[in-house]
């Protein structure tokens, strides 16, 4: 657990999507550490989420809290497994530097980093899960949550993504720089926040056209294209997945079921959640 | 205290180790005597006594359910080397706070012997806290300057925290509610409904309100 935890770690501190890596097409996790530990954090969170169930007065469900802990792991797993085809192809399509298995490990990494955040907040949804009855209101606490995890979890792989588009096949970054990196780099807004070091400015000795026009960014920056089609891929399948996947909180009154029948949508029940709880 | 109210010593900004120990103490013991001097409201020990164990957890246990959230925001900014000087900056804002609500004991005390009116005793109650949490802003500045300094990313992880932390926190005094203690209601440790939640309430408010009933 000690190992997995450091492998998190270290992917949080944007060490295996340092942008060498990247340049060279490699994301250097395995794709099973990756898994394993969005099992970890996702059923740390479930734990969190699925509380509500059991402590209810009315049918109080511990099946429920089980349930949950291994739905919210599943949830982002099985999105992916459903959405990586599609966003493989467009990858490809627009000449990526990763082959398949480390589109897989990037996308991997996004989730677990989606993942890592939402468990952090595992004690707040805990806390207001014993201090509050009102079912709306968690729901809304929770999809606000895995919201803001998953805003996360795409800027992660925004900048992974535009570093791969976008960068240049440059020379060896200098060796005395200091490692670069982090997830600051992930999470940096311009250039100039990037703790990274900058890059080479080419000299017209070097191929001065070639050099000068690969550093220009595209006009059409395929990183940003594909992003926006991964998005809304990977949106409206994790959306519809959870609806599927529902009940993750359990609604007071019902008894326990794995699965609700099928019908309506996501987008539908977040409407009627929010008029529920303003009247 | 002194040195922590001038960031001086041990509390002064810039290092990344983390007096917990002392800072806890300081929270401990302020928040103890300003909850004792809140419940005080109409000469009732065992309210005051009450209130003297809820303000520290109020000040404490926010703190604990956020900091987990803190931690990886941080890393996910890439600001994991400065965690320790982050933390420093929060709980040396939270001691602040303690140390200036409880400076506001005896004033807090002279306006009850003013008036025995519950509604200004609310107010003057959420005046103290609104200057306590002015002081641990001020307190969060001075750590959070050089930081920000460093690494313009802190003042995501600064807003993130106060986001966050403030949330919990209503929540959590909505929870532990009485801390002054309506005349007109027994003496208890906690409200018959305590466990129902403050944004609800204010929905539903809001609710009533927007469909005019």
């Amino acid at each position: 657990m000690r190992e997995l935890l450091g492998h998190v770690d270290r992917l949080l501190r944007g060490g295996y999507t340092r942008r060498e890596d990247l340049l060279e097409g490699r994301v250097t996790v395995a794709s099973r550490t990756l898994a394993t530990a969005g099992l970890v954090l996702g059923a740390v969170y479930g734990l969190f989420m699925g509380v509500f169930a059991a402590m209810r007065t009315e049918h109080p469900s511990w099946p429920q809290l089980l349930a949950t802990m291994v739905k919210v792991p599943l949830l982002f797993l099985l999105t992916l497994v459903v959405t990586f085809p599609s966003l493989y192809v467009f990858s490809a399509l627009s000449n990526s530097r990763l082959r398949g298995p480390d589109t897989l490990r990037l996308l991997l990494a996004a989730v677990t980093v989606n993942l890592a955040l939402l468990a952090s907040f595992g004690p707040v949804t805990g806390f207001f899960t014993l201090s509050t009855d009102s079912y709306p209101f968690l729901v809304i606490l929770n999809v606000a949550f895995f919201a803001i995890s998953g805003f996360a979890g795409l800027t992660f792989l925004r900048r992974a993504l535009t570093t791969l588009f976008e960068a240049p096949q440059v020379d060896e970054p200098e060796r005395d720089a200091p490692p670069p990196p982090l997830a600051a780099d992930l999470f940096a807004t311009s250039p100039r926040e990037s703790p990274l070091p900058p890059m080479p400015t080419p000299t017209p000795s070097r191929s001065p056209s070639n050099v000068a026009l690969s550093f220009a960014p595209p006009p059409d920056d395929p990183g940003r294209r594909v992003f926006r089609v991964w998005i809304v891929t990977y949106c409206v399948v994790g959306a519809q997945m959870a609806w599927i996947l529902r009940p993750f909180i359990g609604t007071p009154g019902l008894e326990f079921s794995f699965f609700r029948p099928r019908g309506s949508n996501f987008l539908e029940a977040l409407w009627h959640t929010l008029q529920r709880l303003f009247n | 205290m002194d040195s922590l109210l001038r960031a001086r010593g041990p509390y002064a900004a810039g290092s990344d180790v983390v007096p917990w120990a002392r800072l806890a103490l300081i929270v401990l013991a302020g928040g103890f005597v300003y909850g004792a001097a809140m419940g005080l409201f109409g000469v009732r020990g065992l309210q005051a006594l009450y209130s003297a164990a809820k303000v520290p957890v109020l000040l404490g246990a926010a703190t604990i359910v956020c900091l987990p959230n803190f931690y990886v925001v941080n890393t996910l900014l890439g600001l994991r080397d400065d965690f320790g000087a982050a933390c420093r900056a929060i709980f040396a804002a939270q001691a602040t706070m303690a140390v200036t609500l409880a400076a506001f004991a005896p004033i807090t005390l002279l306006s009850y012997a003013s008036s025995d009116d519950y509604d200004f005793a609310i107010l003057f109650n959420g005046l103290a806290f609104a200057v306590g949490t002015g002081a641990a802003q001020f307190t969060m500045q001075r750590h959070y300057r050089e930081l920000i300094a460093r690494n313009p990313r802190h003042r995501i992880g600064r807003v993130a925290w106060g986001v966050l932390y403030v949330f919990v926190a209503i929540q959590l005094a909505w929870v532990l509610r009485p801390f002054i203690g309506s005349l007109r209601a027994p003496t208890q440790f906690f409200r018959k409904d305590a466990w129902s939640n403050a944004y609800v309430v204010v929905f539903e408010m809001l609710g009533e309100f927007v469909s005019g009933r």
